[in-house]
Formats: C-alpha cells, sequence, structure tokens
C-alpha cells in the first residue's frame, strides 16, 4: 500500500484548506507573536522612580541628586525632606525606591570621612532590586571618583564580550522566541488531528480502510511540517532583519534543524491526540505540555544554570531547551554542526521515540 | 432562577463524567506549580568559568584565588591558551573566562598598569552584565588590599547601605509563585469556558438550549458559575501549595484575596465564553484561545516588568486581566497592600470582564432573534 500515505496527507490537507480561519492564524500569529514580543521583550531597566530624601540640603547634596537623576535609569518622583511612612510609599507605588542623604552629607565629604546613604528597595521584584542597589552603587562610586580626581587602579579590568558586543537584549530574545513559537504552533497544529476523526465519527471509516496505523500517523504528520518549516522561515528571517540579528552560521543548517524541530512538536500533538478521549482534553492537556514548560524551563528567559540540580534534568526533557541553544549556537554563535549534533541527535531520539508511542498507542486504541 | 439551577446541575454533571478535568483541572496545575516554582529563578549563579593564566606569579594567583572564592561562579579549572579557551566557549562549556597577562607581576611593580582581560559570553547581555559587575567589584577589592598593603591614605568615600524591603534575601520564589498561581488560573478558566461553549454548538446541543425558554444571559450565568467553582478550588489549592511547598506567607488579607479573585474569573470567563461567540468550531476556539493566553502570559509582567516595555506596548498591556491580577497577587502576598491602593486593578478587571460577558449575552441575543 504505496498510495496510502499520499491519501492520508492529500486528506489532511483537504482540511487545511478548508478551515479558512485556522489557516488564516497559523500563518499570521506566529509573525504577530514575534512582532509584539520582539518589541516588547527587553531586560534593560529603566525609568525606576525613586524617591530622594535629601536631609543635608547643601550644594554637594543637590550635586548626587543631579547626578542621579541625569541616568536614564533612574526618573526622581519626588524630592523631599523630613520623615516619612516608606510602607505606605511602596504600597501606593509611588517609588521603587528611597534614597536617604543624612543631615552630615556634607561634612562628611568635606573632611574626608566616609559618609553613609541609606537605599530602601522595594524587594518584591527582587530581580529589579538588585539592580537598582547595582546601579546605584555606580552611581555613588562615581560621585566618589569625581570628589577625589580620578583614581587610577593598579591594573585594568578589560572586557571581550563574546557574540553579542553590546549585550543587547534582542539577539539573546529572538532566537528564543522563535524556539518557542515554533513548539506552540506545531504542537497545537497536530493535538487535535486524530481525536477530530475519533470524534466526527470518520474514524470508523480510517480502521475498515487497508491503511496501517504507522501510515495514518506519518501522512497526518506529513502536511504540517511543511506548514511548520513555512512558519519558522518567516519569523526567523523577520526576527533577524527587524531586530537585527544577523546569522552568523549557516541559515540552511538552522532550516534542517527547525525541520526535526517542528517535528518534535508535532509528534508530541499527535502522542497527545490520540491518546485523549475528547478534543478538549487533547487541547488542555497540549497547552499543559507545552506552553509553560517552554516559557519557563527551558532557558528562553530564566537561565538553566541558576536552577537546583534537579531541575535541571527536568529542563533536559524539554524539547525547546536543545532547540534554544542549537539556534542561539547558530544565529549567535556561527556554530556549525561540530558544536550543536549532540543536541540535533537528542531531538531526533524525542522525534523517533513520539512518533513510535504514538503508533503503538494508536494501534491499541484499534484493538 | 431555576432555569440557571438547572444549567448549572447539567454542566457539574458533565464535568463530573470527564475523567480526564480532574487530572488536567488540579493535578497538572498542582505539578506545574511545584515543578516551576521550585525550578525559574533569574538570579544569576552557577557561571561555569574558568583562568589563562599566562604569568603563574604569586600576584596573579591571588587574582585567581580571589576570583574562585566568588559563589557566582562554577570554577571548572585553567585552560592553556586563548585557541583552547574561544573553543570552550563556541562549545557552550565555558561562559567566563579570566585571562592574566604574561608579565603581570613584573608590571605592577614597575608602575606599568597591565590589564586583565574578562572573555565573557555576551548571549545573555543581562548575566553577562551581571556577572562583569561582579568581577569588578571583586578584582577592585584585590587592587584595594594590594594599595592599603603599600600605603594607608583617607579620603573621601560614600557607603552605599541597601534596605531590601519586602525580600531582604531576594528569593525570587516569593516574586514568581503568586505570579504562577495567576498564570496556572488564566489558562484553565479561559479554555474550560471557551471550549464547552462551542462544544455545544458542534454537536449542535447549543441549538436544543436556545429553543428553551432559557435567556441569553441566564444560559452564560449557568456556564459560568460551575467553572467558577472549579477555579476557586484550583486557586485554594494554589494558595495551600504556596504556604505549605515553598513557605510563602500571605502578608495581606485572604479575603481580599479571593475577593479579587472573583473580579479576574469575571474577566478570565467574560473572555471564554467571547471567544466561543466568534469561533465555529473547537480547533477554531482553541486556536483563539491559545494565541489570546500567550500574549496575556507574555504581557503580563511575569517575564518581563512592564515599566521595561516601549510606551506602546505598555499601553497594549491595560486590556489585559492577568497584568492586573498578577499585579494584586504580589501585591497582596508580599507588600500585604491594602485595598484602598488597589482599586484601580479591581475596576479594570471588573469592567473588561463585565464588556465580554455584556458583548457576548447580545452576540447569543442576536442570534436567536
Amino acid at each position: 500500500m504505496k498510495s496510502s500515505i499520499p491519501a492520508i496527507v492529500g486528506k489532511e490537507i483537504v482540511h487545511i484548506l478548508r478551515d479558512k480561519q485556522s489557516l488564516f492564524m497559523v500563518l499570521t500569529m506566529p509573525v504577530l507573536m514575534l512582532l509584539l514580543y520582539g518589541y516588547a521583550i527587553t531586560l534593560d531597566m529603566q525609568r525606576i522612580t525613586i524617591m530622594v530624601i535629601d536631609n543635608s540640603g547643601t550644594p554637594q547634596s543637590r550635586e548626587l541628586i543631579r547626578h542621579v537623576s541625569s541616568t536614564d535609569f533612574f526618573r526622581i518622583s519626588k524630592v523631599d525632606s523630613g520623615i516619612h511612612d516608606i510602607n505606605t510609599l511602596f504600597q501606593s507605588r509611588m517609588a521603587l525606591c528611597v534614597l536617604f542623604i543624612p543631615g552630615d552629607y556634607a561634612e562628611s565629604i568635606i573632611s574626608g570621612r566616609q559618609a553613609d546613604l541609606q537605599l530602601v528597595i522595594d524587594a518584591s521584584d527582587p530581580n529589579a532590586a538588585s539592580f537598582i542597589q547595582n546601579y546605584m552603587g555606580k552611581v555613588t562610586s562615581e560621585e566618589m571618583i569625581r570628589r577625589n580626581g580620578t583614581e587610577a587602579g593598579l591594573f585594568s579590568v578589560e572586557p571581550r564580550i563574546f557574540y553579542n558586543p553590546d549585550m543587547r537584549s534582542a539577539p539573546f530574545f529572538i532566537p528564543g522566541l522563535i524556539a518557542l513559537i515554533l513548539i506552540l504552533i506545531s504542537a497545537l497544529l497536530t493535538s487535535i488531528a486524530i481525536v477530530r476523526e475519533k470524534e466526527s465519527g470518520t474514524m470508523e471509516q480510517l480502521l475498515v480502510s487497508p491503511v496501517k496505523p504507522s501510515q495514518i500517523i506519518i501522512g497526518k504528520v506529513l502536511p504540517y511540517t511543511l506548514l511548520g518549516f513555512v512558519d519558522g522561515v518567516v519569523i526567523l528571517v523577520l526576527g533577524s532583519l527587524l531586530f537585527d540579528v544577523p546569522i552568523q552560521g549557516s541559515f540552511l543548517l538552522v532550516a534542517c534543524m527547525m525541520v526535526i524541530y517542528v517535528v518534535t512538536g508535532l509528534s508530541l500533538g499527535i502522542l497527545v491526540s490520540t491518546i485523549s478521549q475528547s478534543q478538549s482534553v487533547a487541547m488542555l492537556a497540549a497547552i499543559t505540555l507545552t506552553i509553560l514548560p517552554s516559557m519557563l524551563m527551558s532557558g528562553f528567559i530564566f537561565p538553566i544554570s541558576s536552577m537546583p540540580r534537579a531541575f535541571q534534568y527536568f529542563s533536559r526533557i524539554v524539547p525547546a531547551t536543545y532547540f534554544i541553544e542549537i539556534i542561539r549556537g547558530i544565529v549567535l554563535k556561527g556554530n556549525g554542526i561540530a558544536q550543536i549534533y549532540r543536541q540535533a541527535a537528542v531531538l531526533l531520539g524525542i522525534d523517533i521515540f513520539l512518533i513510535t508511542v504514538s503508533i503503538r498507542a494508536f494501534r491499541i486504541r484499534l484493538e | 432562577m431555576r432555569r440557571i439551577i438547572a444549567v448549572v446541575r447539567k454542566e457539574f454533571r458533565q464535568i463530573r463524567r470527564t475523567k480526564a478535568y480532574i487530572g488536567i483541572i488540579f493535578i497538572a496545575p498542582f505539578m506545574q506549580l511545584l515543578i516551576m516554582g521550585s525550578a525559574i529563578t533569574n538570579e544569576v549563579k552557577h557561571i561555569p568559568s574558568a583562568v589563562l593564566d599566562l604569568d603563574c606569579s604569586p600576584h596573579s594567583r591571588e587574582v585567581i584565588e580571589a576570583f574562585k572564592a566568588v559563589n557566582l561562579f562554577d570554577y571548572l579549572g585553567e585552560v592553556q591558551s586563548r585557541q583552547e579557551a574561544t573553543a570552550e566557549m563556541d562549545d557552550g562549556r565555558l561562559k567566563l573566562v579570566l585571562v592574566i597577562p604574561r608579565h603581570f607581576e613584573r608590571d605592577l611593580s614597575r608602575g606599568i598598569r597591565p590589564g586583565i582581560q574578562v572573555l565573557i559570553d555576551g548571549v545573555d547581555g543581562n548575566s553577562a552584565g551581571i556577572s562583569l559587575g561582579y568581577i569588578n567589584s571583586v578584582l577592585a577589592k584585590v587592587q584595594h588590599d594590594w594599595v592599603l598593603h603599600t600605603a594607608g591614605q583617607s579620603t573621601a568615600s560614600i557607603n552605599l547601605i541597601p534596605r531590601m524591603l519586602y525580600n531582604p534575601d531576594l528569593d525570587s520564589t516569593l516574586n514568581f509563585v503568586p505570579g504562577l498561581i495567576g498564570i496556572l488560573l488564566v489558562m484553565m478558566t479561559t479554555m474550560l469556558t471557551a471550549l464547552n461553549i462551542v462544544r455545544e454548538k458542534e454537536i449542535g446541543t447549543l441549538e436544543q438550549l436556545m429553543v428553551t425558554p432559557l435567556e441569553g444571559w441566564q444560559l452564560i450565568i449557568g456556564k459560568i458559575i460551575p467553572f467558577t467553582v472549579l477555579g476557586f478550588l484550583q486557586f485554594t489549592i494554589g494558595v495551600l501549595a504556596a504556604r505549605i511547598i515553598f513557605a510563602i506567607p500571605l502578608r495581606g488579607s485572604l479575603p481580599l484575596l479571593y475577593a479579587m479573585v472573583g473580579l479576574f474569573f469575571l474577566s478570565t470567563m467574560g473572555l471564554g465564553i467571547f471567544v466561543s461567540t466568534i469561533t465555529q468550531t473547537q480547533q477554531q476556539a482553541m486556536f483563539v484561545a491559545y494565541f489570546i493566553i500567550i500574549f496575556m502570559l507574555l504581557l503580563s509582567g511575569f517575564f518581563v516588568p512592564i515599566q521595561n516595555m516601549p510606551i506602546f506596548v505598555q499601553y497594549l498591556t491595560l486590556v489585559n486581566p492577568l497584568r492586573y491580577f498578577i499585579n494584586v497577587l504580589r501585591e497582596i502576598y508580599l507588600k500585604a497592600t491594602p485595598f484602598r491602593y488597589l482599586w484601580r486593578e479591581a475596576a479594570a478587571m471588573g469592567s473588561i470582564g463585565l464588556t465580554l460577558l455584556i458583548g457576548a449575552a447580545l452576540r447569543f441575543h442576536k442570534r436567536l432573534g
């Protein structure tokens, strides 16, 4: 039965083309996601609201305040003196931090003693809090150097930043975003491909036809592979051009890897579809298995190396983890096959495993 | 009222019949909270790093010792050449290499400022920036000690004393777990309501409901009540898990939190029902709901603080109920913020919910007329 796979493929293509609304969404959503999120996502903090309580009121303290306000990082919401209820200030979210300049600030500076500045930070977002602390540390040490005349150290520290010399957010996020969008779309595409047949009663027709389970599964995955691949290439090219992320390595290699990865998503969807009783269960399961793990556990934003050891192993069963390493490697570091073959092999392994399990489960369903 | 109760009964029967729902509604979110709440952090830790010591002198070893003592880095040993350092970085095995130049000690003693190079993987600019900041402060301290050793002198100095309110240990779990509860709730409530109604459309039972003397709004309320009950159950599980597993104290008022959850459900159920009125098949409803949920998650302030986003995107987040809810969860959990400072969020969630529900009821109504 050589002709059966093409027959299934044909049937599935008809189905894809018939549902114009879904097709339109599958082709436009990835682009929309890329655009919206590509612009929205940046970890460069700026315009942090700070309140300054200046109990010194001297030219020296005003100079420090000027220094704070001259950065893009801080936006001074208010300069005041006296005593304030910090808790109320933070609860009403008028400011994220408060800088106290003590009454003896100017004297200490002039007489060469240590001046103590207190910085109270709303640390409910700890990441923001440590940034604020570091940044204010920078401001005060610059202020110090300015007052004492520059003191060159005994040796200098020269950073050499590889792969992303300006440390921009886009090169980090855009490849990750592509990985995220691809898995979300491809798992969604097939999550109902099988269960739909069950609910609409066409399953029986498939069962009485002489088609093998493996042919049905593969026939269902193939047309979507093309769809997912087209999506992938479009967002890769767009993301690269719009957000100025040049592809250092081989475009062809990224494209090949994309096919492997799209199939991972599709086979995940097929498996969910095969073992689910109803469409709604299949969809909920697909969502549970894709959205959060791919967003949170893949290294897309939150670094895997910072996770507790046990959970680092967990991130190793999330397919997006591997593809993010691959695509960042090729696009940003100019990696060739030599550096990424391990990740590619794992993805291929996952593909074969998921498809095999789907075929098995499908066969059991039949009996 | 009797009619509404009849709808509620029917829904509960259906939910009970679907065995997989129990797993999807209660077990999956609980597991996700457990795993992701324990795993994710945006702290920078365990940066795999090495040293290339081209000087091998007492001074260079002192620098290396200071570098090894920083617990931010996982020190993996020394590399033998620049080529090796670069290759290891290309492979992703190393993210940072400190290079101490030849004649480092000799130059120091002659007063020529030698330069220590820091080779760093800048792919994740955020982590790279934080690592560099650390290295700078460590090396500054080394220099400071050496200077004090040779000649002590006093100059004016500014000492910054930070005080971290609400989260003194900068533990990111405190921030992430309440946010995660919100994320898990949005996924289930929106999806379940959207799929439930469209399914009735697809199998034709909605038509039957339409010919009964049931009004559009009664049907909607009857559909919302059971899912709201499920949602509150889910939320309670989340609160207990946060308490028992992650030991996250709820500093604010629990009744206020529940009232806010109610308002949030109004908006997510409204969204789900609205999606069901603009789609014809479960597949379409799923696609629309799926994308709306992804946008809601990404633009909620959970991943990236909203004030970091460009202004036009910030305006977009104003119609996102999850944005308000995550904010409310964090405020009440961590800062015990009273309603006085949260009424804007409450009003926003309530009005988004009412707008969507009224819109959906009108669309139902139209189809009957």
